[in-house]
């Protein structure tokens, strides 16, 4: 037993130097090309008098040599403390994604959880009544939700649902209601693919020897789907959880925007237009952060999960 | 969506997987940990609906009164503090005025009475009444504004707006940083707390400036980037040796001595000890006219008499900030809502960025009595758009922006609740009169006459606004603007040919910038084709965010760039001297004498009709230069809901927050019944 | 190999016969006939076949191939300008409609025109004062400027003898504006049809440049094996867990900064290049794993080892004869990538960081459409048509990606 924690724990340490390594690369791709550009924070704002510029940049830390800018702002990253906006003159790096990511996760959350649950359930059912009714109308919502693009989705669903049926609010962040739509066009795809991979998955389950077995021991369908067929046909669907939570990230990007969210896409996409380069930065940073660890807790989970996984 | 391989990774030596009992365990502890991540995600404490909630456009980009620009800042800024006056509506004005009509606002009493004004107009003497307090309890007093006013001017403020306070003696030597030998000046000691913070400052020194001892220049590279000037010259700055005699505590006689901003590199220049210091500039105490002469008075003394100056203190550059808190948390620490301390009518309960500002009612305010208003939500939304559905559905209760191709629908279809009136503010064009080809003003004076501005207004901005002819917009009392010429294409193809540009050829390709918006775009677009059309000449568009703009524009990075100006105060003023050669506004490269003098000649003339002729003099040269080109006076557009009360439009559309009121009554009805509901008929 | 050929019929077999008795030869040629009509069925041909049983996979090859044609002759078809505004108040968000609409010039005014060019030019050559020639060259050139093709934005060679053609043909009657038309009165159906031009190539494009990079990498990693192997996978794992699409808006951003616009300009590179670059960097990573995955398992068979024997060289065994065999499963992921390309792209336009107007791509089309929902005027065909159109297409190229992945997968054969 000590053993098998032993070889997690080396595990676990193996993934999180690959880590750093990834974020110390994004770091240092972001922060080149963050000094590609001329000029710095305010400087570049107004015409200001060399005496002030030279206070602006020290209080950006942009007075000491290259290599020294460089490596300072690597070790404060490291520990955590992302410098002051360029932009949003009122606040710090930190303080911004720290308002910016509870909304940002709520949002991925509930949208993954739908298609998590929506997705497996529409799977089952579809496989389990194979070519039946449900089985096709299912499948053709499953192709329409993965070739539409996020935010046609979107734009429709507001014609239809906001002002049609009057049933949502338009944008906004605030209370329960403001979640619904935003989530759900961002669950859409991932529901999708999440069903599709649990109908194939099923599928080639069912056809296995040990459910005729179970079938034949005379358990109840029920059992025999959940119990048994459900645990192998899964598998495929919890290692695209990893790439859904990425895609999930990406596809809040747009769908801030269009439903004025505060979330951590919106500042992003606020930052890049406003050349907020550090905040564009550190937001970077945190989501490659956030897209290594999902992928390393579904790999864990993966390896759990299926007995035939064998660690080498 | 990729199908990802999956990697393993390397794990350790193991040859027998994970036992049963976890692999039992584990999907349900999945689940259970989905299932409170979703309960979290759902769990929304509901934020209780503020009593008023409007749209705030742009996220603002700092709520310091010294370092904003732009309305949604003048919105948040009129709410969290309170100049010496305040502009408001006469009283009675309810009686008055119509839902349509402009209603005049004048400086009122605020944190000080209407002030005594010296003979010649240049002393003011503003008394600080009683009662009125800071948010924290402490008392508001002139050393207040006396302080704020010079942060203002500080140049390492790096206030944008700090030359409205250029009216006052010597703040414009104060804030260029101008020195000249045997001037009082004040030394700021290198010994400040943080030396980033520029409050609290260092040790202050008194003392006359004898001399300044400066290497040798350095020799700039012709071709060296802005940036680099900059720093080449900052770092020469720094080595210069500034000798003053300091007044010593207690003797008569002042001591020389030597200061620099480095003192090691600066020592070949001088022999003896050279003290670090950060600052060098004019004595504020001195040479500025702004005294507090004791708690509850303050003496300002201006460059000339300035009719209009009662309206610039009730601007938000001049409005007092506190001191003991900027002091403790620094910029921009101070500004946070949990320190933020104001003396104006609301306090900042908190603040989401890109979402909404909460203002709550600040009970320390001195007329909190008549402010009816708890709490105020102050949206930051972007897209007129969303701002329209968030009207519509009632999440806010007054739009100020609107998609404009929805507007003649919204007039027809909400008529009492579309409130529009004429605006003091120009949309117009700058054109950089340094660009080759935009040099001659036959050029300028051609672009401008082959854009059908009636079109634009009619087609594109559709809420009625006036094409513009002139620079000034009309309804200033007692001032007539220029004849300006209206659309001409055929004097525009002349003057095209006669600057050497025959149906635009030879003309390089000018470049049309704007800020990213909607209508901007539109009307960039149409410009474009007007242009095409009517005289051959090609442009190309370039639309930039927000502060990218601003910074291109002041650059002068651009061919022709898209502005807008609103009347800082009821005067032709606010617009002309806009243009003045060293306006840091000016942005546009164009410098005449002539105006320049007409400009300051008029700010010093006492006899109101003889100052308006000379600026009306000085706007028909700006209009015979065109170094910029109006397109057309705006008009408010506001979208407010029936049950609000205590809304009107003026012509700088200020809608002070102290004034609305909401019935809560009417409100709560409205948000039961169906959506949209729409007020039929309406005026205009 | 599948064989039609029927048994032999041996029964008439005796050792006794000649080899040239007529019989004999007889029975040969009965035998050659035979044998010549046993087709060999090449992987393609299979593959051929199975797509064309999967009815959804032709429909959409049919399609796409419709959607490509469209794009590439729009020049000829009779359509408004995508960029002519009609701001008045008639035109402006008019909603789908059959009024009849006409080009603001006829195929004689046309013809007038390049005469006088013509003209020009003819004096042009004619003159040999070097004065005179200037002055002319310049009034040809602001004689070009106006010319009545100025209508459509920057057409190129082909574009134009595609216009020419198509004024000949139709005059200046124009396809009414059956999509709508837009904010300042431009005719939808028409800027759908350019901006699929813009769509389509960027998405090709910048696929076949993950493809270059990605099918380089793959091959060169997988046929080095060992540590170099090892080396460049973990780069690609690595770069996997990027989130991409975050450093490429950052990228996006900062060579669209004019100081450094303007440097990239001078050598030649524009922002469209930029995006292909950068698009294409993001894609590679997939199509460099699966080309290793097939190389690796190619790299043993019998071809690779007589190529060797005769003294092909690695990078020539890699690319002319391992490549080639990959290149099934490469068109299948080319297939599936292009969509993925073509959203982000939208994605990019439509966040306002892609391309910029008067240039047209589905993004933005989509970026305009959404703007303007509200309910006090519901401008459905703004989003409506251009949400159609991308996502038609984008169905269509994952239904033919799933097609082709099912017709040529190894496993199905002969089934």
């Amino acid at each position: 037993m000590s053993r098998r924690l032993l070889g997690l724990g080396i595990l676990l340490g193996k993934r999180v130097l690959w880590m750093l390594l990834t974020v110390w690369i994004v770091f240092t791709i972001t922060w080149i090309l963050m000094r590609l550009v001329p000029g710095g924070p305010y400087s570049a704002e107004k015409k200001v008098p060399p005496a002030i510029q030279r206070n602006l940049e020290a209080q950006f830390r942009m007075n000491e040599p290259l290599l020294v800018q460089y490596g300072s702002q690597l070790w404060d990253a490291l520990r955590g403390d992302l410098r002051l906006s360029m932009k949003l003159q009122d606040y710090s790096v930190n303080e911004v994604i720290a308002q910016g990511f509870p909304v940002s996760a709520a949002l991925g959350i509930f949208a993954l959880t739908f298609a998590l649950f929506f997705g497996t359930v529409a799977g089952v059912i579809s496989a389990v009544r194979r070519n039946s009714f449900f089985d096709y109308s299912f499948m053709a919502f499953a192709t329409l939700g993965i070739a539409v693009p996020n935010f046609v989705l979107a734009g429709v669903a507001i014609l239809i649902i906001v002002f049609q049926w009057h049933l949502l609010p338009p944008a906004g962040w605030g209370s329960r209601d403001h979640i619904w739509l935003p989530a759900l066009c961002l669950a859409a795809p991932y529901t999708a693919y999440v069903a599709r991979l649990t109908r194939a998955g099923m599928l080639e389950v069912l056809n296995l020897d040990y459910i005729r077995t179970a079938y034949a021991k005379g358990l109840s369908p029920r059992t025999v789907i959940v119990k048994h067929a459900l645990r192998g046909a899964i598998l495929p669907v919890v290692s695209y959880i990893g790439p859904a939570a990425a895609g999930i990230l990406t596809g809040s990007l747009i769908l801030e925007r269009i439903f004025n969210i505060p979330g951590m896409g919106s500042h992003f996409i606020e930052a890049a237009s406003q050349r907020d380069y550090t905040l564009a930065m550190g937001i970077v940073l945190v989501s490659t952060i956030l897209v290594y660890v999902m992928n390393m807790l579904v790999d864990i989970s993966y390896a759990v999960i299926d007995p035939r996984v064998k660690m080498e | 969506m990729r199908e990802q391989a999956i990697t393993y990774g390397v794990f350790a030596e193991q040859p027998e997987s994970m036992p049963p009992i976890f692999r039992a365990l584990f999907p349900l502890l999945f689940l259970a940990l989905l299932g409170v991540a979703f309960v979290w995600s759902i769990a929304f404490e509901e934020l209780p609906p503020a009593d008023f909630a409007f749209d705030n456009g742009n996220e603002v980009q700092t709520v310091d009164p010294a370092r904003a620009t732009g309305s949604p800042e003048n919105r948040i800024l009129n709410a969290l503090f309170e100049g010496l006056l305040r502009s408001l509506p006469e009283p009675g004005w309810e009686e008055k005025y119509g839902p349509d009509d402009n209603v005049p606002m004048t400086p009122q009493p605020a944190m000080a009475d209407l002030p005594e004004i010296s003979e010649d107009g240049r002393v003011y003497t503003y008394r600080i009444k009683d009662g009125r307090l800071w948010s924290d309890g402490s008392p508001v007093t002139a050393y207040d504004f006396e302080w704020s006013w010079m942060r203002v001017l500080h140049p390492e403020s790096a206030s944008q707006y700090a030359y409205q306070l250029y009216y006052l003696k010597g703040g414009r030597a104060y804030n260029t940083m101008q020195l000249e030998n045997g001037d009082l000046v004040e030394v700021e000691l290198a010994d400040r707390p943080n030396p980033l913070q520029l409050f609290p400052r260092g040790t202050i020194l008194h003392g006359r400036l004898k001399e300044i001892r400066k290497p040798k220049a350095p020799v700039i590279p012709e071709d060296a980037s802005e940036e680099r000037k900059n720093r080449i010259e900052g770092e020469w700055q720094e080595k210069w040796v500034y000798l003053v005699e300091v007044e010593e505590e207690g003797k008569d006689q002042p001591k020389l001595r030597a200061f620099s901003k480095k003192p090691r590199l600066s020592q070949p220049l001088y022999d003896g000890e050279i003290e670090p210091c950060m600052w060098v500039l004019t004595d504020f105490s001195k040479t500025v006219g702004v005294k507090a002469v004791d708690e509850k008075t303050l003496v300002v003394t201006l460059n000339s008499a300035t009719p209009y100056f009662n309206e610039l203190v009730a601007f938000y550059t001049l409005y007092p900030v506190h001191r003991p808190t900027i002091e403790k948390y620094g910029s921009p620490g101070w500004a946070k809502p949990q320190y933020l301390v104001g003396n104006g009518p609301f306090t900042m309960e908190f603040r989401r960025i890109r979402d909404r500002i909460r203002l709550k009612k600040n009970p320390k305010y001195w007329d909190a009595a008549n402010v009816k208003l708890n709490t105020i939500d102050a949206m930051a939304v972007k897209s007129e758009t969303t701002s329209l559905n968030l009207y519509l559905d009632k999440q806010i209760d007054w739009a100020t922006v609107m998609p404009v191709s929805t507007i003649p629908k919204l007039r027809k279809e909400f008529g009492d609740q579309f409130r529009s009136a004429p605006m003091l503010t120009v949309y117009f064009y700058r054109v950089n009169t340094t660009r080759p080809g935009l040099r001659d003003p036959r050029v300028r004076r051609a672009l401008n006459l082959a854009i059908d501005k009636a079109n634009i207004c009619q087609i594109i901005t559709r809420a009625g606004e006036v094409p513009a002819t002139t620079f000034v917009p009309p309804g200033l009392a007692g001032y007539e603007s220029p004849p300006g010429q209206g659309f001409d294409v055929e004097q525009a193809r002349k003057l095209l040919a006669e600057a050497g540009y025959p149906n635009g050829r030879g003309l390089p390709v000018v470049e049309i910038l704007y800020n990213d918006t909607d209508a901007h775009r539109t009307i960039a677009e149409r410009v474009q084709q007007m242009w095409r059309e009517n005289l051959g000449v090609e442009s190309r568009l370039r639309g930039l965010e927000w502060g990218v703009y601003l910074d291109a524009q002041d650059k002068l990075d651009y061919g022709v760039a898209r502005a807008g100006w609103i009347a800082d105060y009821p005067d032709p003023n606010t617009f002309l001297d806009l243009f003045v050669s060293d306006n840091p506004q000016n942005q546009t490269g164009w410098k005449n004498a002539r105006y320049d003098e007409l400009i300051e000649g008029a700010s010093q003339e006492s006899d109101p009709e003889k100052r308006l002729k000379m600026l009306s003099e000085a706007e028909a040269i700006l209009l015979e230069e065109m170094p910029i080109i109006p397109f057309y006076f705006y008009v408010s557009k506001n979208l407010v809901k029936p049950y609000v009360r205590g809304f009107f439009n003026n012509v700088q559309d200020l809608h002070p927050l102290t004034l609305i009121e909401v019935d809560k009554e009417a409100k709560a009805k409205a948000l039961k019944f169906g959506a949209g509901e729409k007020t039929a008929g309406g005026a205009r | 190999m599948t064989s039609n050929a029927t048994t032999i019929d041996r029964s008439g077999d005796s050792a006794a016969e000649p080899l040239t008795s007529p019989a004999a030869r007889e029975r040969y040629e009965q035998l050659l006939a035979e044998a010549s009509r046993i087709k060999g069925v090449s992987l393609w041909r299979d593959a051929w076949r199975r797509l064309r049983r999967n009815l959804a996979a032709m429909a959409s090859l049919v399609l796409l191939i419709l959607i490509v044609l469209l794009a590439f002759f729009t020049p000829l078809l009779p359509l408004q300008s995508p960029q002519l505004q009609v701001a008045d108040d008639e035109h402006i968000y008019l909603p789908p409609n059959l009024q009849p609409v006409k080009l603001p010039f006829t195929a004689a005014q046309v013809a007038e025109f390049e005469a006088e060019t013509q003209k020009l030019r003819q004096q042009l050559a004619q003159t040999t004062d070097p004065a005179k020639r200037a002055e002319i060259a310049d009034e040809i050139v602001a004689h070009e400027r106006r010319h009545p093709f100025k209508l459509w934005n920057n057409l190129g060679p082909l574009a134009r003898a595609m216009t020419s053609a198509r004024i000949k043909l139709f005059s200046d009657w124009c396809i009414p504006s059956i999509c709508g038309r837009d904010e300042l009165g431009r005719d939808v159906l028409s800027r759908i049809c350019w901006g699929a031009r813009v769509s389509l190539v960027v998405g090709v494009v910048a696929t076949l440049v993950s493809l270059l990079i990605g099918v380089s990498y793959g091959a060169i990693s997988g046929y080095a094996g060992g540590l170099v192997d090892a080396a460049m996978m973990r780069v690609v794992d690595v770069l996997y867990s990027v989130p991409f699409i975050f450093v490429v808006i950052f990228m996006i951003t900062v060579l669209s900064e004019d100081t450094i616009k303007a440097t990239l300009l001078q050598y030649g590179i524009n922002q469209i290049m930029i995006f292909y670059v950068v698009i294409g960097a993001i894609y590679w990573l997939t199509m460099a794993r699966v080309v290793r995955g097939q190389i690796i398992s190619l790299k043993h068979e019998q071809f690779v080892d007589a190529a060797r024997t005769i003294g092909a060289s690695g990078g020539r065994i890699v690319f002319r004869h391992l490549v080639p065999n990959v290149l099934g499963v490469v068109i299948v992921y080319l297939t599936l990538t292009i969509p993925s390309v073509m959203l982000f792209e939208a994605f990019l336009s439509f966040l306002g960081l892609g391309v910029q107007p008067p240039d047209v791509s589905w993004g933005l089309l989509m970026q305009d459409g959404i703007k303007v929902i509200t309910p006090v005027q519901v401008n459905w065909w703004l989003v409506l048509f251009p949400g159609l159109a991308l996502a038609t297409t984008l169905f269509a190229l994952n239904f033919l990606g799933d097609g082709l992945r099912d017709a040529l997968d190894p496993r199905m054969k002969n089934r």
